[in-house]
């Protein structure tokens, strides 16, 4: 089992680096899994990841690819609901890198 | 358009055969496999409702002999070349898994 | 042109993994853009009663699931009218699904290239 230190806490991680309990987010959490991705996390990275975290609690589920982009664009925008902004932020892998930091189970659909 | 309608259960206690038979359009086609041959065990209901619908009703020959289900002259037994042959000619399969 | 698929889902989401299963698919294929529908049928319609509640079995909420089928560019979503009343299914949960009597089955289901029926 891998797993990684914040602050004081040891959070468990699975074989691909996503949280085995949900509930271990928290801001601290995300920016410490977004550190071993080498990312730092900006405003535009939270927005997105806020957006994840609203995704799931309304649906239950992760997006894939395609419905991130879509319900981006609902939330936020064209300029930021399309693949070039996603893929920019989240190394070319937007709907499992993002779901990854912002404490969502792994997309099963992602394709 | 016709699609060929598959079922395999048996349909007492089961309402696949009840649906299908609500939504089989009359170019259409069901073929009987498994237990769904028990529906045609000669004076049951689901018989007589298929006996009632106009529609042609295959049935697989081995399946129903295996379980002393005689297939009546107004349905077709069948083996399983001429299943394939049937699959071909429709537009489409449906299979009630 | 990708093949047409309608799913056609008659299980309840209480009975076991098929209502889950023929939902899978449908995101699935959302997920690669292929035209793809999804009926329920039968027990299937039992999917979109409102107010369930899935915590109460500790199970995963496949209610919730289904709000996000248009979010997945699954946008044709019909259910079999009489199975609803007969099963008194009156308030449904997914406001994007359409009621359709029998015969408009028989006409949706030669639309589609392919079926599956769950």
């Amino acid at each position: 089992m891998n797993s990684m230190t914040v602050g004081a806490r040891a959070i468990e991680l699975d074989k691909d680096g996503f949280l085995v309990d949900l509930s271990d987010w928290s801001a601290e959490v995300a920016s410490a899994l977004a550190a071993a991705e080498a990312i730092e996390l900006t405003a535009e990275h939270w927005e997105v990841l806020e957006l994840l975290r609203s995704f799931y609690a309304e649906f239950q589920l992760s997006p894939a690819t395609r419905p991130l982009i879509k319900y981006t664009a609902l939330k936020l925008g064209p300029d930021k609901g399309n693949s070039l902004h996603l893929n920019r932020l989240f190394k070319g892998t937007p709907a499992k890198l993002a779901a990854k930091l912002a404490g969502l189970p792994k997309p099963t659909n992602c394709l | 358009m016709s699609t060929l309608h598959v079922l395999s259960h048996s349909p007492f206690g089961d309402d696949r055969l009840t649906s299908c038979l609500r939504l089989i359009g009359s170019a259409d086609a069901l073929l009987l496999s498994g237990d769904a041959v028990y529906a045609l065990q000669t004076g049951t209901a689901p018989f007589t409702a298929l006996q009632n619908r106009q529609i042609n009703v295959f049935a697989l020959a081995e399946d129903a002999q295996a379980r002393a289900i005689e297939v009546p002259d107004w349905a077709e037994a069948i083996d399983y070349p001429a299943f394939v042959e049937l699959s071909i000619h429709h537009d489409k399969v449906n299979s009630w898994l | 042109m990708a093949k047409s698929l309608l799913i056609i889902s008659r299980q309840s989401p209480w009975s076991g993994p098929g209502a889950r299963e023929a939902l899978d698919i449908v995101l699935a294929g959302g997920a690669f853009d292929l035209p793809i529908g999804l009926l329920f049928l039968d027990d299937g319609v039992l999917q979109l009663a409102a107010g369930q509640n899935a915590k109460a079995l500790q199970q995963k909420d496949l209610s919730a699931n289904l709000q996000a089928l248009p979010m997945f560019g699954v946008e044709e979503l019909f259910y079999c009218a009489d199975s609803a009343s007969t099963r008194g299914i009156g308030n449904l949960s997914l406001d994007e699904a359409q009621p359709l009597a029998a015969e408009q089955i028989t006409a949706l289901i030669d639309r589609y290239d392919q079926v599956i029926t769950l």
